[in-house]
Order: structure tokens, then C-alpha cells, then sequence
């Protein structure tokens, strides 16, 4: 019998708290979504439309500009979200040690380039990247390279210019939320595993790790919903080029949007693109943390 | 013992690696805002006199002390509301667990994957027939219910220990009263960062406000600096004067909060 | 059910019941413009709001009840919003004029009939360039006032030139191969490359190929690439000048600039708007010239004169006072010849009113330029600018072009490049 008032308690409450989110959501979000999937089985352009079924998908896999686009958008995925969670972490870790100096400084200044105008960035990694920038003129005194690297007129460099980029710009982002999360982690743990003579890398992986590991979680699945999102360093830095070389999927739903015949329902179905993706490897990144958690 | 030191070194020279790469751009930044906008192009870094000159441009082109004051209406409002929304949403999703809502919390996720630009346009419809084009009530409300919080703090709520929650209730505290005197005070560096991010993606929030805002006297920061751009012979000097003053705001927030992530502060929940 | 229909019946729904939740909240509702004030959106503080402030002035002198309310928005930001809200079918936030870069232009008047009002209804249109005005004629109608020409121009370093044993006439009526060599020869003897170039940027191109009256499209809507010889040609220079070194190869606007402002390339062929730029470097005053542009090797049609860039003005059919916008229009930027001078002086805008060029203004010589006078030069130009038809699928076809560049660049095929621009413009526009 009490047990059951308080399981109805537990759903009221549970309804209770989330209701005010529940309710801008379904206003500010429902019925633009409800649209935009409707939108992406229209075809036509500007205000002209009439129902094409499943001609946009057709479009899609028969476009060269998507796949690149597509290609684009999952080697930065790949490549640049595990080196910027791993250096987040890193950085999160060794800023956590209260015996560490210059702590406030080091904090500050690695959470700075969040801040920093992406006008301004964008200005600054152009002129540092061009052929007789400072990176290059650096690469040569020191004969790194002996002829300048084509940062940003040579696709495959391009692309390596954009992930520098990106790591610079969101490394400290994700690390406050580690830093956040370390003050929820009880001290007196490591004290206890320091006393037993358990090594700081053994530390890091069996007690660090374990219990960062749901904002982990978070920051890999907030992460990768932004790289594939990614649209103000390529749009500032790159404009796509060259030659579509760092042209994303969210660049090319903008093209399409904003600056070529506004082709609604496409762009509508690019968007679902990225919503499929970010399912699918949700799905797959809760099914390793859950994994984990079954075999620890 | 050596073995310690080299350690240390390498932690220490590591960190200031990093906080060279990451202080360079925001140097050059700042240096730039003293300079003229033709050796700023010819890349010089040094500071330069032009400061008060790019001041005086820049206040000729942009009211800056309304500007200020519609960037920081929108960023503090909607810093307030997103965070007692979303947080709370994001407590009850983990502490009240169903199978209803563990479906509804899947598909939040899926509906923060969908890019921004898809939806403007209905939004926009819906913003203008309620009349509410060009106020700041349109540029805020849409964003309160973060779904981005709302999974933050579900996350962080992990952390949160159950021990606690049983002992107020044992003390005969109702949800609310735990959610405010227990939970809220416990949780206050996850609250800080929460304020960082928010405050920082209001205020430079750029499309919606774009979309929605109209008339000069409701531009906010980022549009006068998104304007200033515009040029095709662009002044560096007064736009990187602009997106410096645009950053300040951020940055103190950050300074004043960043004390909630010293270990051992706040004492420890336990 | 077409989409407005389905749209109007959530919306309202929603509306209603979020424009109840919004009332207890307190809501701030939009301010009122006053009766006669004219909204205009533009995006350069140097260039075309300070013209169509002056502008503006001098109609308000005449007319105390009309005003005027110049908004600086980006060219990316007006984009975005005009596209938004007339999508949206959502008038209530738009400008009563508009300034739209003219190869933008159709998609605008295509996409959203009857937004804009038929400025040819009212307003001579014989007494502008040509070209200018075929960029905003649909279905018979023009919807522009013609601004700011791009009328095209080969600016050059003299003193580079020289160095290498080249005066003013050895650049007079040439082709881009004898500027090749020219160029070579520079570099040999300066080391300073002839040009530079954004790979995002087909402004080069698309100079070359309308100096030919061709463009990328056919008939506003049809792919014109694989047989067109002109697009070729101006490939075939570009790729001969990349693989002689003559290019430098730059990202973005302010490398761009920055390239011939600090006296590394020798060359900028661009349109007439850039001349403000060459001349914001006093200390470089008497060593620029500008030539006219080369033209194609053996292409049909092959001139001199061509365009890059360049907008115009527009009327918002949903504004309150077309009819005072319109005769603005008609009074001072169809009309007044002084006006011209006047923005020509202070702010370097090449207008497209013919009668302009009979001014005083337009008859001075420039000691930065040595003493020629440029702005006749221009003008002159202007006037034999072929006309093309832009079509509504032009930033399709420059993204699909600009995808090749680098390969072209780089002595890649020309053929295979025109196939590939072919197939992805063609499967862009369906």
C-alpha cells in the first residue's frame, strides 16, 4: 500500500519536474519539426511546392555535392572528436590538482579560444595558414619542411587546417565540463588508492575515468553532434574550398537554404541526414557505456 | 622521486604549450584593436596607437550602450530561465525514472541533432502570427528548454549521491524543497558551468536573433559586429576593438565562476 | 493541400495558444514606423550606405515628410533575412528597399513573384546600362534600379611593369596569352607574380566568359558548359597563368586585398568597385594604371568590356510607400545627374546612369592612377558591357565551377573538369 502511493508520487513528481521543458519544447520545437519532415517530401523551389514522395531521398544518393559533403563531414567526426575528448580530459585532469601552480592561469587561458570572436579567429588562422604565414615561416627556419605547406589551397591540408581549428576552438569548452564533474568525484578515493601505492595512470584509467564516465558520455554525444554540424569554421575559414574539400553537410544545407534557389524540402532532407547519423551512433555509443557497465 | 619531477616538468610544460597556442589568437586579438586596420591586415602584432581612433569609429557607426543592453537583457534572461528549466527537467528525468519518459528523454536527443536552419523558417511563421516578431521574447523563449542542458544535468545528476536524497526525505522534505535545498546547493559547480555555456551560446547567438530582430534598436552584439563585416574594404581595427568588448562579458562571467571548480571549496557533498 | 494551406492550419493553432501564454508574460511588441519613413537595408559603411544616405538627403529637401532609415546588414545577413521571411510569407519585418547583388538577383524574382515591384512600370529604364538592367528583367518586366556597375578593369603596378620594359601601350587591346607573357617577363625581372586569386572566387572567370556575352547558363535555366567555348578559353588562361607561376594563390577577402595593397602582385583585373581599395595605400599614388581587360584568345565575340559584381536597388511590394519609394527612385537615382558626381567623389561608385558620365566628376583625371582619366575610362567600358542573362541557378553553377578550380589549377584535364561542372550544376538544378 505504500508502496504504491509513493510510486505515484515518484511518476507525478517526475512528470512535475519536467513539465515547464516538456511544454516550450512541444511549442518551440513540434510543430517546426513536424513541417520541416513534411517539407522533405515536397519538391520545388522558392514558395512553389507540390508532394514529390521520396524523390528527394532519389536526389540525394544521386548527388555528388551530398557525398562529398557527407565524406567531409565523417572524416572530421572521426578524426577530431576522440583527440579533443582525450586532450579535454587530460587537461581537465592535470588543472584538477590542487598541488598544481598557475592553476587559475592555465584555466583561464585554455578556455579562452571559446571566447574568442570567431571573426577574429577566422582572420587570424587565415593569415597565420596562408602559403607565407607565420606556421609556414616557422616550419622552415626550423627545416621541418623544406618547401611551405599549401594550408588552405590544397584539399587534404585544408582539411587538417579545419580540425586544428576545431580542436583549438572547443578542447577547453569540454573541459569544463570535466572540471565540473571532477568536484562531484569523492577525494577520499584516491587518497585510499595513493595510500595502496596505486600508479597516477592506473589512477586516471580505474577511478577517473569510471566516474566521469556519464559526462564522458555526454561530451562524445554533444561533440558529435556538433562536428556534424560543423558550419562556422568551415563557412569563415574555408568557405568549403578548396575544390568542396571542406564542404560539411551543414555548409552545403546553408547553400542550399540561403544562397543558391531556396530548395526547401532538399535542404529539409539533408537536415534528416544528420539526424539519422546522430541516432545511429547514439545507439551505438550507449551500447558500448552500457557494455561496459555489464561486464565491470 | 625523479621520476616525479620529469613528470611534473612535462605536465607544466604541456600546459604551457597549450595555453600559448590558446592565448596567441586572443593577443593578437586585442593588439589588433590598437591598431590601424591596413597593419593589421600586413600582419603586425605589436600594440600599436589606434586604439582611442578605432574607439571614437566604432561610436560613430554603433550605439554601443544600447547594443550592450539588448545583448545583456537576452544573455542574463535567458541564462536565469534555461538554467531552472532545463535543470530542472534534467533532475526529474534521472531521479523519477519511467519507461515513458526514458523514451521521451531518447527522443529530446534525437531532436537536438536536428541543424538549427531546418526549422527556422516555421519557427519564424509561428514567432511573427503571435506577434512577436522583433521583441526579445522571441529571441529567448525558444531557447529555455535546452535539450543540451536538460542532458547535462541529467548526466551530471548521475553523480548526485542517493544517500542524500534519502536522508531529506527521511527529514520529511517534499521533492520540491530537496530539489531546491539539497540538490541545487550541492550542485553548485555544475550550475556554474551550465552558466558559462548558457550565457556564452545567448550571447553570441547569431541566427535566430538575426532572423527575429528587425529595427536598429534591437540589434544585439553579435549583428553590429556581423554588420561591421560587411565592408569590401573591411576595418579591422574597429572590428576586432568590437569583438573584443563582445567577449569581456564571457570572459568575467568565467573568471568570477571558475572558483566553483577549485577541488575541496565548496566542501565536499559527503 | 499546398504548404501554405497545411503551414496556416498548425500555425494559427499554435500561434493562438502561444500568443495567450505571451500575454500574461508581457510582451513587446514591434515599433511602429512612422508614416513616411523609408527603410533600406545595404551592407557597406564606405560604399553604398553613405550613397544612399546622400541620396536620401536630397530627396528629404524636397519632400520634408519622407525619411529615410539606412540599416547596415551584411550582404550573407540580408540574404538570410529576405529569404526567411519571404518564405515565410511573413512581410511585417521587411525594408521598403533592398540592395541585391545583381547575379543574385533572379533566383529572388523567380522564387518569390510579386514581392518586388516592376520598376520599369515607372521608370525609363533606356536611360541605364544595358547589361545592368537585363540582370533584373523577368517576364519582360525590370525590377531594379541599376547601382554600382562592375564594370571590369585590368588595375596594374606601372612601375613593375617597367622594371620588365612594358609601358601603358603595350597593354592596350591584348589578349590574356600576350598578358601571360607579360606577365612571365615580370616575374622574371621582379619576381613579383602577376595576380592573385581565391580558388573560391570565380570572379575571374565569370569575367572573362560575359566579356564574350556568354555565361554559365543558357536561357536563364539551361546548363551552357560543355559547348561553351568562351568558359573554355577562360579556363584554359586561367590554367596556363597557374602552371607559369603567375598566380598567387590566396583564401578569402582579406588576403585578397592584402595581396596587391602591400605591393606583391602586379596585377588586379577586377571589377571598378575594387578602386578604393587600390587606392586606401597613399604611398602607392602614381604607380597604378588601369588598363582595359584582355581579351580571349580566338573565342567569337571576344571584347574588352565585362563585369564582375555589381547591385542594384529594389522595392519590397509589401512596403506601405511603394509609391514614395518608387518616385525616390525615379527623382534622384534615375534623374539626378549632380547626385552622381556627388557619390563618385566621396565614395568612388561607378553608377549605371548613362547621362552621369557627361559630369564633371566623371571627367577628372586621378594622380593616383598618373593622371588618367579613369572614370570616363570606365564609363566609356560600361556601355559596351555585353548583356547576359544571369538565370536563377548562378550560384549553383559558380559553386559547381569552383569545385574544379583547383584541379584546373593544378594542369588537370579541361574537358573532364567541364563534364564534372556540367553534372553537378545539372543535378543541382533539377
Amino acid at each position: 500500500m505504500a508502496q504504491t502511493r509513493f510510486d505515484r508520487n515518484a511518476q507525478l513528481n517526475g512528470w512535475a519536474f519536467i513539465m515547464p521543458a516538456m511544454m516550450l519544447i512541444g511549442i518551440f520545437m513540434v510543430y517546426p519539426i513536424l513541417w520541416s519532415l513534411w517539407m522533405s517530401f515536397q519538391v520545388g523551389r522558392g514558395t512553389n511546392f507540390k508532394f514529390g514522395g521520396l524523390a528527394n531521398v532519389e536526389r540525394l544518393l544521386n548527388d555528388p555535392v551530398f557525398l562529398r559533403a557527407l565524406t567531409n563531414t565523417c572524416i572530421f567526426f572521426i578524426v577530431q572528436v576522440p583527440i579533443m575528448i582525450i586532450l579535454a580530459l587530460l587537461f581537465a585532469v592535470a588543472l584538477n590538482d590542487s598541488t598544481l601552480r598557475f592553476r587559475g592561469l592555465f584555466r583561464t587561458a585554455i578556455f579562452l579560444p571559446c571566447v574568442t570572436s570567431l571573426v577574429a579567429y577566422s582572420v587570424l588562422f587565415k593569415s597565420m595558414f596562408s602559403g607565407d604565414g607565420v606556421v609556414n615561416n616557422v616550419l622552415l627556419a626550423t627545416h621541418l619542411v623544406n618547401d611551405p605547406i599549401p594550408w588552405l589551397t590544397d584539399p587534404f591540408w585544408a582539411k587538417i587546417v579545419i580540425i586544428l581549428a576545431i580542436t583549438w576552438r572547443w578542447t577547453g569548452y569540454n573541459m569544463i565540463f570535466y572540471l565540473a564533474a571532477l568536484q562531484n568525484v569523492d577525494k577520499s578515493i584516491y587518497e585510499a588508492a595513493r595510500i595502496d601505492g596505486v600508479p597516477a595512470w592506473a589512477r586516471f584509467t580505474q577511478i577517473t575515468i569510471p566516474m566521469l564516465k556519464p559526462v564522458i558520455l555526454f561530451t562524445t554525444i554533444i561533440s558529435t553532434i556538433g562536428t556534424l554540424q560543423l558550419f562556422d569554421e568551415v563557412n569563415n575559414i574555408t568557405q568549403g574550398g578548396p575544390g568542396d574539400a571542406t564542404l560539411t553537410l551543414s555548409l552545403y544545407i546553408y547553400n542550399l537554404t540561403f544562397r543558391f534557389m531556396p530548395s526547401f524540402g532538399y535542404s529539409a532532407t539533408v537536415s534528416y541526414v544528420i539526424v539519422i547519423m546522430v541516432a545511429i551512433l547514439s545507439i551505438a555509443q550507449f551500447m558500448i557505456a552500457r557494455d561496459r557497465r555489464r561486464t565491470a | 622521486m625523479n621520476f616525479m619531477i620529469v613528470r611534473r616538468a612535462a605536465v607544466y610544460l604541456s600546459l604551457s604549450i597549450a595555453t600559448f597556442i590558446s592565448i596567441f589568437p586572443f593577443y593578437w586579438m586585442v593588439v589588433g584593436a590598437t591598431n590601424e586596420s591596413r597593419d593589421i591586415v600586413t600582419g603586425k602584432s605589436t600594440i600599436g596607437t589606434n586604439l582611442v581612433a578605432n574607439f571614437q569609429n566604432l561610436l560613430a557607426q554603433v550605439d554601443l550602450a544600447q547594443v550592450f543592453w539588448n545583448s545583456a537583457v537576452v544573455a542574463i534572461a535567458a541564462t536565469v530561465l534555461t538554467l531552472a528549466v532545463s535543470s530542472l527537467a534534467g533532475y526529474g528525468f534521472e531521479i523519477f525514472r519511467s519507461r515513458v519518459r526514458e523514451r521521451i528523454f531518447q527522443i529530446l536527443l534525437l531532436l537536438l541533432s536536428i541543424p538549427f536552419a531546418a526549422l527556422m523558417v516555421p519557427l519564424f511563421v509561428m514567432i511573427s502570427r503571435a506577434h512577436l516578431s522583433n521583441t526579445f521574447t522571441a529571441v529567448i523563449l525558444p531557447t529555455v528548454a535546452s535539450i543540451f542542458i536538460i542532458f547535462y544535468f541529467r548526466q551530471a545528476t548521475k553523480a548526485f549521491p542517493g544517500e542524500l536524497r534519502d536522508a531529506a526525505r527521511v527529514d520529511g522534505l517534499k521533492e520540491w524543497q530537496i530539489f531546491l535545498y539539497v540538490y541545487l546547493p550541492s550542485m553548485r559547480s555544475t550550475y556554474a558551468a551550465a552558466t558559462i555555456i548558457v550565457f556564452m551560446t545567448s550571447w553570441n547567438n547569431y541566427l535566430w536573433p538575426l532572423i527575429v530582430l528587425q529595427t536598429e534598436d534591437k540589434k544585439t552584439i553579435t549583428l553590429v559586429i556581423s554588420s561591421l563585416t560587411s565592408a569590401y574594404t573591411p576595418d579591422f581595427g574597429v572590428i576586432l576593438l568590437s569583438t573584443v568588448l563582445a567577449t569581456l562579458p564571457t570572459l568575467i562571467i568565467f573568471f568570477v565562476l571558475q572558483r566553483q571548480f577549485v577541488q575541496g571549496m565548496l566542501g565536499s557533498v559527503k | 493541400m499546398n504548404w501554405e494551406e497545411f503551414m496556416n492550419l498548425f500555425a494559427s493553432r499554435w500561434s493562438r495558444l502561444l500568443g495567450t501564454t505571451m500575454a500574461g508574460v508581457g510582451m513587446l511588441t514591434a515599433t511602429a514606423v512612422s508614416a513616411s519613413e523609408l527603410t533600406v537595408w545595404c551592407w557597406d559603411p564606405n560604399f553604398n550606405i553613405p550613397a544612399m544616405t546622400d541620396a536620401g538627403a536630397r530627396y528629404t529637401k524636397d519632400h520634408p515628410d519622407t525619411t529615410f532609415n539606412v540599416n547596415n546588414i551584411s550582404q550573407d545577413d540580408i540574404n538570410q533575412k529576405l529569404q526567411t521571411q519571404l518564405l515565410a510569407g511573413v512581410t511585417d519585418g521587411l525594408p521598403d528597399m533592398v540592395l541585391i547583388q545583381d547575379d543574385n538577383a533572379q533566383r529572388f524574382l523567380q522564387s518569390f513573384p510579386g514581392a518586388f515591384v516592376p520598376l520599369s512600370d515607372s521608370i525609363d529604364m533606356t536611360k541605364f546600362a544595358s547589361y545592368k538592367v537585363a540582370a533584373a528583367t523577368y517576364e519582360g518586366k525590370s525590377y531594379s534600379l541599376p547601382f554600382d556597375s562592375g564594370v571590369g578593369g585590368l588595375f596594374y603596378r606601372s612601375d613593375y611593369l617597367e622594371q620588365a620594359g612594358y609601358g601603358a601601350d603595350d597593354l592596350n587591346d591584348i589578349t590574356w596569352d600576350q598578358l601571360i607573357k607579360i606577365g612571365t617577363d615580370v616575374k622574371e625581372k621582379t619576381g613579383h607574380q602577376l595576380l592573385s586569386m581565391d580558388y573560391n572566387d570565380d570572379g575571374m572567370i565569370i569575367m572573362m566568359m560575359q566579356s564574350t556575352g556568354q555565361w554559365y547558363l543558357k536561357d536563364g535555366s539551361e546548363p551552357n558548359i560543355v559547348d561553351n567555348a568562351a568558359l573554355k578559353a577562360s579556363l584554359e588562361a586561367f590554367q596556363k597563368m597557374a602552371q607559369a607561376g603567375l598566380v598567387k594563390s590566396i583564401t578569402g577577402w582579406t588576403d585578397y586585398t592584402g595581396s596587391f595593397t602591400s605591393g606583391e602582385v602586379a596585377a588586379v583585373p577586377q571589377g571598378v568597385w575594387i578602386t578604393g581599395t587600390i587606392k586606401s595605400q597613399p604611398d602607392q599614388s602614381g604607380d597604378w594604371r588601369v588598363a582595359p581587360l584582355p581579351k580571349l584568345d580566338g573565342v567569337d565575340g571576344a571584347t574588352h568590356y565585362s563585369n564582375n559584381g555589381g547591385s542594384s536597388w529594389y522595392v519590397l511590394a509589401s512596403s506601405e510607400h511603394t509609391d514614395e519609394a518608387v518616385d525616390f527612385l525615379k527623382t534622384v537615382w534615375a534623374g539626378d545627374v549632380d547626385f552622381y558626381q556627388g557619390i563618385l567623389v566621396n565614395q568612388g561608385a561607378v553608377g549605371s546612369l548613362l547621362a552621369a558620365r557627361d559630369g564633371d566628376a566623371y571627367k577628372a583625371s586621378d594622380d593616383f592612377f598618373g593622371g588618367e582619366p579613369v572614370w570616363q575610362n570606365f564609363s566609356d567600358w560600361l556601355s559596351k558591357v555585353p548583356s547576359v542573362n544571369y538565370g536563377t541557378f548562378t550560384p549553383e553553377a559558380r559553386a559547381a565551377v569552383q569545385a574544379q578550380l583547383p584541379t584546373i589549377a593544378n594542369g588537370g584535364n579541361i574537358d573532364e573538369a567541364l563534364q564534372a561542372i556540367d553534372g553537378q550544376l545539372r543535378q543541382q538544378i533539377q
